[in-house]
């Protein structure tokens, strides 16, 4: 993965994450999983957690411990109605740029 | 009850000092290289401040509960802390502290130690 991919990602994994868990409650170590497999392939796992504590914080996520077979329990989130609302405020947020960005591609500015 | 509540619960209960004890002891029962990058960690997490008591010891039971979960499900040290472990460990005690002040020096011996523990 590019050196440019990595700097673009970080202010969009939140994000990223967040429309992961809408689609069904994860664990740190299937998000990682899941964005490997789509070739994000350079994200560290630490990464990810570090993000899910903060995301955790600020209260955009539900928490539960579920027994794992091996190991201890994994902490699994959910998508609470705090981070939906934010993750709606960020695909608007992405929907903008993106349409910024497309102008300036075809020499609107 | 969320984990702040509950470690807020336990450090009334049983002091910061047990809960450091208790990290430790965690600690101890990884495997050796999973120890050493914990506690390469831990040492560069010592450079920043935390905003209070809890924050102090639960980035220590978090950190030990991502490192006994990844060397349970087997990943390589590399895949948890990534290519730069500085930017790793930032990212994370981000969540715990306002700041610090971090030498040089501090993060050429996380970079090295990290890649020893690694192999």
């Amino acid at each position: 993965m590019s050196k440019q991919v990595t700097e673009m990602l970080k202010g969009t994994l939140e994000g990223i994450v967040l429309a992961i868990l809408s689609g069904r409650p994860a664990y740190g170590y299937e998000i990682t999983a899941w964005l490997r497999d789509q070739g994000f392939s350079d994200i560290a796992e630490g990464t990810i957690y570090a993000l899910l504590v903060r995301i955790e914080k600020r209260g955009f996520v539900d928490v539960e411990k579920v027994p794992s077979e091996k190991g201890p329990p994994r902490k699994v989130y959910s998508l609470n109605a705090q981070g939906r609302e934010y993750l709606d405020e960020f695909w608007r947020t992405w929907s903008f740029l993106t349409e910024r960005l497309e102008q300036l591609r075809e020499g609107g500015g | 009850m969320s984990d702040i509540e509950e470690y807020g619960f336990i450090s009334k209960l049983i002091g910061p000092k047990k809960r450091w004890r208790a990290y430790k002891a965690r600690v101890q029962q990884l495997p050796e290289n999973y120890r050493t990058a914990v506690e390469a960690v831990e040492r560069y997490m010592m450079h920043f401040v935390p905003t209070d008591n809890d924050n102090d010891a639960s980035r220590f039971e978090d950190l030990a509960d991502l490192f006994e979960q990844a060397a349970a499900d087997g990943t390589p040290i590399r895949e948890i802390v990534g290519e730069n472990p500085v930017e790793f460990v930032e990212a994370f005690v981000q969540n715990y502290t306002e700041g610090g002040y971090v030498p040089a020096r501090a993060r050429k011996r996380l970079t090295d130690d990290i890649e020893r523990a690694a192999g």
